[in-house]
Parts: structure tokens; C-alpha cells; sequence
């Protein structure tokens, strides 16, 4: 009986500890209980396996990026050896971090081949018609002009044939765009290579220009950096080579270096691309230099987003329906099995409360398939009880005082009670292993669960029942049994 | 209150049903892998075959006015810059007019973005808080199915060990017998519900399979348990001891599975929509796993 105080006052700590850590530390909510974004990043390589450190080098340049674009508590995390998975909670546009994150921002300077200048004229403005066309495409594609889309495809016909090229695409817009693309690689085969690489930044910035709305983008290059430049830019002073900016392969500025700097290049370690920037576009090419190349490219394979009204309605449901499950289970516990059946119900809220409490101490974020893990075990868990009490009502039938079944009953029913939860663990911690994110929300609440089910329904309901059965009122069979059965 | 279910008289009915079920299940797997338009044997949904789902609630004043989803596509397609997806495109209407669910094939977050604008332009204004879209690249689906099909894989290799382990060999394959039945039957009214009513299963339908597996067997250990005890101590013959034993633990077996059917119905009924049918499929499994914990697996013990 001493012993079973000490458990009692136990339990009455672990309680009091429970409800003092949910109110200092709220559970974490995920995003399809608060509302928010969620993208998958997955790091592309062609040819073997991304390794522990290309993967820490991804997830560094994303975790710059990610903070100059100023998004609030995002959270980054990598899946898998593999994949990033990104967090902006809130009502955050995942598009504007979905165009910054995407790109490897590969930034080049190169230099123009000797004898390519009037090459580069015609490609330069071909390059310009297309992007004309492109601007026209949308105009007519909404206005559905017909007639307009005929003298579109006409020229863009009459490009292909000055470029010598053949169209794969089915779809006027597939061939602008499969056009643009072989354009720009034409320009940038014009240009060599430099030493000088986005590597040599130390930062970058952005301003409007003062001529008109445009926006250039503002780059500082380290000491050899500078030097470097210097080096490049001196080399094509004053003749018609060109100097190109290359970002991902597509030249976005190309400018003549003129003969003054001859004798010593462009010194100062810094230098300006205008290419017709929007404020947006010159906003996420600082971000992008600033958070430097990526080591390897990316590509977004996953996008979930829920709006914040929809997050709180599904906490709401979850709410109901855990509530519903409680007192419906309850109701049929103490049906059956009356005053048992109400220690069960004493014992299943002691659960609920060291779950929660287990849950902001780990801690777990919950989500929908981590609620429904709950709910789900929240059965389970009074599965054991459900063993115990017939073992209990089974020894009173033969005759045994009260004490003794109880003793017997939570004793006999334990072996089996461990086994059977055995298996359902063993699942859970396949699918925690496994599994994805959405997946391991599950696996972690009701692994969780049926341990501490284990817990409260071996433990907690004997110390309760142990403690109601010290009172006398509380010891006639009567209530222990239902009217019907105790006849037989 | 005694329990006398007549398990020895019924074997031939209990094992001849058990059958008719797997047969059934059999026969809409292999409907379902010819002759539908996805020729899978459960219908894949967008988990494991990329896209984009999209829900979003309208702002009405009271009722929300009446579209027919054809004339909501002709609009989509005058305004659209890409016709392509247009044309697979799926649209619904639910709640009276007041929720819009779409499903294309994968999209990118600028051309979704695209698409909820000239949504709101045609049937709009729309609840942007009310949003729920997802998106979900071809490549991820193909990783998510074959970590899915692992998962299974393992999980019931790891529960084989534990069972052939803690049971004799006999025990130990009635029981995986009796599990692999379960699995079986709520996968095949999957594959029935794919062809009858278009319902998807994605990555949470495989928890569910998971899951079952993990309970299922549970029951039966209980049950085999009470058949190796009595056995031991019991004077009666060996079929007679096994049906005793069977009723001895009926009541047990069912309380227990209608206290973990109480929870999943009120999540069918109150949660959110996107557990319903993962709440679903693991009733169907507790249901199923119970019947063939109390009813097959004891009755594939039985002597002849």
C-alpha cells in the first residue's frame, strides 16, 4: 500500500509538471494547423550520390538566400541527404522565394572572341525580336487574336530560318521560348571564359538608375577580385571586344570597355550590370549573388500551401473529433464496466495530458496525420484497460475477493498487453525511419502514444483503482460488474 | 454473459467467405491494372503521380451563385497563356458553389499562381486564406511510391521475424496468413472504390496499410496466446479448446476494436477532409482484422 502512494503522489507530479510545461512552452503547431508554405527542394546530380558535404554546401547558400529575402521564422531542414525542405509559415507568397531558390545564380565574366562583333550584332538583335515576339505572344494569346498570332508565327518562321533552325515544339510559345534559349547560348559561345566568377564577390546591391525607372544591380568584388577585373577589363579596352555578364549561362549585360582604361582597366573592385531590371527582378539577383552559386542545382519538386483560415478550421475539426473520440470511448467504457470503466476514463485524460506535455518537451510539431496518430491511440490505449478489466471481472466471477483480482488481473493481463503493442511499435518506427515528413508526424504521435499508454494504463489506472478501492463505499462488487452479468 | 460461437461447425463457411473476399479483392486489383485509363493496380493518386491540387473557398454574400464547371474552363481557356494544361484539367464544385477543387497535372508555382488569378477574375473574389494547393513534381511521386512500397516491404519482414520468433512455426504462418488477408481485402476495396467512385490513394493510405498490419496482428497474438494457455491446462479436446478460447477472448477482441473504431469514426465525421479516407481505410482495416483474428485464424488451426 506505501508503495502505491508513492506512485499516486508520482503521478499527481507528473500531472502538475504536464500542465505547467503547456502552459510555459505551446505546443508547435505545423503548417496545416497554422497556415503557411511548405516547398521541397531537391538538389539534382547526375551522376552519383549527393555527398554529405554538397549537401551542407547547398544548404548553406539556401540559408543565406533565404535570410537576406527577409522571410519571418522560416525554418530549413534537409530530408534524406538529398532534399532541403523549407518552412515559411504565414500567409508568405512561396513564389517570390520559389524564383530566388530555384536558380544556381552561376555568375560568369567573359570576354567577346576576336572577329565575332558583327556575329554578335545579328544574334543581338534576333535576341531582341524574339523577346519582342514573346511580349506580343501574350497580348494576342489573351485577346485571342488569331490573325495576330498568324504574323507571330510567320516570323518567328522567318528567325528560324536566318538561324538555321529546326523547331521541335508543337506550340507557338513552346518555340519562342526554345528559340530565346538557343539564342542566348549562341551569344555566350561568343564570349571566353575568365578567371572572374561570382566567387570574387563580396557583396552585392541594387539602385535605381538615374535616367529612368530601371534598376541595376550593384556588385563588390574582393581584393583579387578587383584585381582580376582590372586585368579583364584592361585586356579588351579600347578594342571591340565585349565584356559579358553571365548569369546560368544566358548573357544579361554585355558592354564595350572604352580606351581610357587601357593602361590600367576598370580599378575600384566594383562594377554594375544594367540589364532593364524591374525593382523585383534586381531584389532577387542581390539575394541570389549575395547568397553566392549554388554548388550544385536545384529544383523545386513540392509545394504546399494553406491558408491560415483553412489552419485554424482544421485545428478546430481535429478538436472535435479528438473530444467526440474521448467521450464517446468513455461513455462506452464506463457502460461496460462501470466504475472501472470510469478509472479508464480518469487514466485516458492523465494520457492526453502527458502526451501533449511529451510533445512541447521533445519537441514534436503537430500536424493533421500527427493529430490523427493521437486520436488513434487514444483506442489503443484503452485496449489494455480493456484486457485488465475482463481479467478482473473473470477472477470475481470465480470468486475472489476484490483486492486479489485486481492484483491478478493487471498481473495476468501484462504479458500479453506488452506483446500486443509490440507490433504496432514496430511499425511506427519503420515509417519514422522511412518515411516522409508528413508521414513521420504520424509515426512519432502514435509510437508515442502507446508507450505512454503503456504507462498510464498499466500504471496509473491500478494506482487510481488502488486508491478509490481504500474507500469502503467503493468496494461492492456491484459496481464493478454489470447488474445483468452478476446475476449469472 | 457467454459467448458460444460455433467455430468448429462453420470452418468450411468462415474459410469459403475469407475466400470470396480475397477473390473479390483479386478480381478489381486485376480489373483495375487492364482495363481502367490508369492501368495501375490501385488508382495512384497525386502523391505518387505528381500535380497540382488546388481548394479554395469563395466569398459569397449568402448563396453562392451557380457556374457549371464546363463554361468556368471555357472562360480559364480564353484567358490562359498555356492551353496545354487546360485540357486535364478537373473541376469541381462543393458545398453549394462555395468550394472550387481543381486538379491539373503538375504545374509550376508561377503558373498555379496564374491560374488561381484568372480563377478569381472568372468566379472570383476568392478566400485566399482559405487556400489549400498543392503541388507536386513527377519526380517526388516516383521517389514517394517506392518509399512507401519499402516501407510496407519492411515492416511486414520485420513483423514476420517477430512472429515467427515469439510463435511455432504453425502459429506463425496462420498469423502472417490471417494479416496478409486483411491487407489484401482493404487494398482490394480500394482498388473497387478506384474504379467505382475515382477515389485516390496517396502516401497516407500506405500509413494506413502500415498501420493495420501493426493491429492486426496484435489481436491475433492475443488470441493464440489464450489457445496456447488453455491447451496446456484445459482436459477438453484440441478443436474444442481452441473454440473455447476463441469465445473466452470474443468479447475482449470486439471491445477493443470498437474502442479504437470510436476514435476513427469521429475523425471520419468531424475532422478535416483530408483524413477521411485514411480514417477510412484503417476502420475497414480494424474491421477485417478483427474478423479474421476471431474467426480465420482459429479456424485455421482447427483439426479436421
Amino acid at each position: 500500500m506505501k508503495r502505491r502512494q508513492g506512485w499516486l503522489f508520482f503521478i499527481i507530479f507528473l500531472l502538475t509538471f504536464s500542465v505547467y510545461l503547456l502552459i510555459n512552452y505551446p505546443l508547435q503547431l505545423g503548417l496545416d494547423l497554422q497556415g503557411g508554405s511548405q516547398l521541397t527542394l531537391q538538389i539534382i546530380k547526375e551522376e552519383g550520390k549527393v555527398t554529405r558535404d554538397e549537401l551542407e554546401a547547398v544548404n548553406s547558400v539556401i540559408d543565406k538566400r533565404v535570410n537576406n529575402l527577409g522571410v519571418s521564422e522560416s525554418n530549413l531542414q534537409t530530408l534524406g541527404g538529398d532534399q532541403l525542405i523549407l518552412e515559411l509559415p504565414g500567409e508568405q507568397n512561396p513564389l517570390v522565394a520559389s524564383r530566388v531558390l530555384g536558380k544556381t545564380a552561376l555568375l560568369e565574366f567573359r570576354t567577346q572572341k576576336e572577329g565575332t562583333s558583327s556575329d554578335l550584332k545579328t544574334l543581338q538583335l534576333q535576341r531582341l525580336s524574339i523577346k519582342e515576339l514573346i511580349e506580343q505572344y501574350s497580348t494576342a494569346e489573351k485577346s485571342q487574336n488569331d490573325n495576330f498570332l498568324k504574323v507571330i508565327q510567320d516570323d518567328l518562321k522567318e528567325i528560324g530560318q536566318e538561324l538555321n533552325y529546326s523547331f521541335t515544339n508543337d506550340d507557338l510559345y513552346g518555340n519562342l521560348i526554345e528559340i530565346k534559349k538557343y539564342v542566348d547560348k549562341e551569344i555566350t559561345n561568343l564570349f571566353i571564359k575568365t578567371d572572374l566568377s561570382g566567387k570574387d564577390l563580396i557583396n552585392a546591391g541594387r539602385r535605381q538608375e538615374q535616367t529612368n525607372s530601371n534598376w541595376e544591380v550593384l556588385l563588390t568584388f574582393s581584393n583579387s577580385g578587383g584585381e582580376k577585373f582590372a586585368e579583364i577589363t584592361k585586356s579588351i579596352a579600347g578594342t571591340n571586344q565585349l565584356l559579358a555578364i553571365i548569369l546560368d549561362g544566358e548573357s544579361i549585360s554585355e558592354a564595350s570597355v572604352g580606351n581610357q582604361f587601357a593602361n590600367t582597366g576598370i580599378t575600384g573592385g566594383s562594377a554594375t550590370i544594367s540589364g532593364n531590371f524591374s525593382a523585383e527582378n534586381a531584389r532577387e539577383l542581390e539575394v541570389q549573388l549575395k547568397g553566392g552559386s549554388l554548388p550544385l542545382p536545384i529544383e523545386i519538386v513540392e509545394t504546399n500551401t494553406i491558408g491560415a483560415l483553412l489552419g485554424s478550421k482544421n485545428i478546430l475539426k481535429s478538436l472535435y473529433a479528438a473530444i467526440s473520440g474521448l467521450i464517446f470511448v468513455g461513455i462506452f467504457m464506463i457502460f461496460n464496466y462501470r466504475i472501472l470503466g470510469f478509472v479508464s476514463v480518469l487514466s485516458l485524460l492523465l494520457y492526453g495530458f502527458f502526451n501533449l506535455a511529451l510533445y512541447s518537451l521533445i519537441p514534436v510539431t503537430l500536424t493533421l496525420p500527427g493529430i490523427s496518430g493521437l486520436i488513434l491511440s487514444i483506442g489503443m490505449a484503452v485496449d489494455a484497460n480493456i484486457l485488465i478489466f475482463e481479467r478482473i471481472k473473470e477472477e470475481l466471477y470465480d470468486g475472489n475477493t476484490l483486492t486479489r483480482s485486481i492484483d491478478s488481473g493487471f498481473q495476468r493481463a501484462n504479458s500479453s498487453i506488452v506483446d500486443g503493442h509490440i507490433t504496432t511499435l514496430l511499425s511506427c518506427f519503420v515509417l519514422f525511419l522511412l518515411g516522409t515528413n508528413f508521414v513521420k508526424g504520424f509515426a512519432a504521435t502514435l509510437g508515442i502514444g502507446v508507450l505512454i499508454s503503456l504507462f498510464t494504463s498499466l500504471n496509473c489506472s491500478k494506482t487510481i483503482l488502488r486508491f478509490f478501492t481504500t474507500y469502503q463505499s467503493f468496494r461492492q462488487k456491484n459496481l464493478y460488474l454489470p447488474r445483468n452479468n452478476f446475476s449469472n | 454473459m457467454k459467448y458460444n460461437l460455433e467455430l468448429i461447425k462453420n470452418k468450411k463457411k468462415i474459410i469459403g467467405f475469407s475466400t470470396f473476399l480475397i477473390v473479390l479483392s483479386l478480381l478489381g486489383i486485376l480489373y483495375s491494372s487492364f482495363n481502367t485509363s490508369y492501368k495501375k493496380p490501385i488508382n495512384l493518386g497525386m502523391d505518387f503521380v505528381g500535380g497540382n491540387e488546388l481548394r479554395i473557398e469563395r466569398f459569397c454574400e449568402e448563396e453562392c451563385s451557380n457556374f457549371s464547371p464546363d463554361s468556368v474552363l471555357e472562360n480559364l481557356r480564353e484567358i490562359s497563356s498555356n492551353k496545354n494544361f487546360i485540357n486535364n484539367i478537373k473541376l469541381q464544385f462543393q458545398n453549394n458553389n462555395k468550394l472550387i477543387s481543381i486538379r491539373t497535372p503538375y504545374l509550376s508555382i508561377e503558373e498555379s499562381n496564374n491560374l488561381i488569378t484568372n480563377l478569381d477574375n472568372i468566379i472570383g473574389p476568392l478566400n485566399y486564406e482559405s487556400k489549400d494547393s498543392r503541388l507536386i513534381g513527377p519526380k517526388l511521386g516516383k521517389r514517394l511510391l517506392t518509399n512507401c512500397i519499402t516501407s510496407l516491404l519492411v515492416s511486414l519482414f520485420v513483423i514476420s521475424l517477430y512472429i515467427t520468433i515469439r510463435f511455432d512455426k504453425k502459429y506463425a504462418l496462420f498469423a502472417l496468413l490471417a494479416l496478409f488477408h486483411d491487407l489484401l481485402i482493404v487494398f482490394g476495396i480500394f482498388s473497387w472504390l478506384g474504379i467505382l467512385l475515382s477515389v485516390e490513394v496517396n502516401s497516407l493510405f500506405a500509413v494506413s496499410l502500415l498501420t493495420i498490419a501493426g493491429y492486426s496482428v496484435n489481436d491475433t497474438v492475443v488470441i493464440f496466446d489464450r489457445i496456447r494457455e488453455n491447451l496446456k491446462s484445459k482436459e477438453e479436446g484440441y478443436n474444442e479448446t481452441i473454440q473455447l478460447s476463441v469465445n473466452e477472448s470474443f468479447r475482449r477482441t470486439t471491445f477493443t476494436s470498437i474502442t479504437t473504431l470510436i476514435p476513427l469514426l469521429s475523425i471520419i465525421l468531424f475532422g478535416s477532409y483530408s483524413l477521411f479516407w485514411f480514417s477510412l481505410a484503417l476502420s475497414l482495416g480494424i474491421i477485417v482484422g478483427s474478423y479474421s483474428s476471431i474467426l480465420l485464424a482459429p479456424s485455421l488451426l482447427l483439426k479436421d
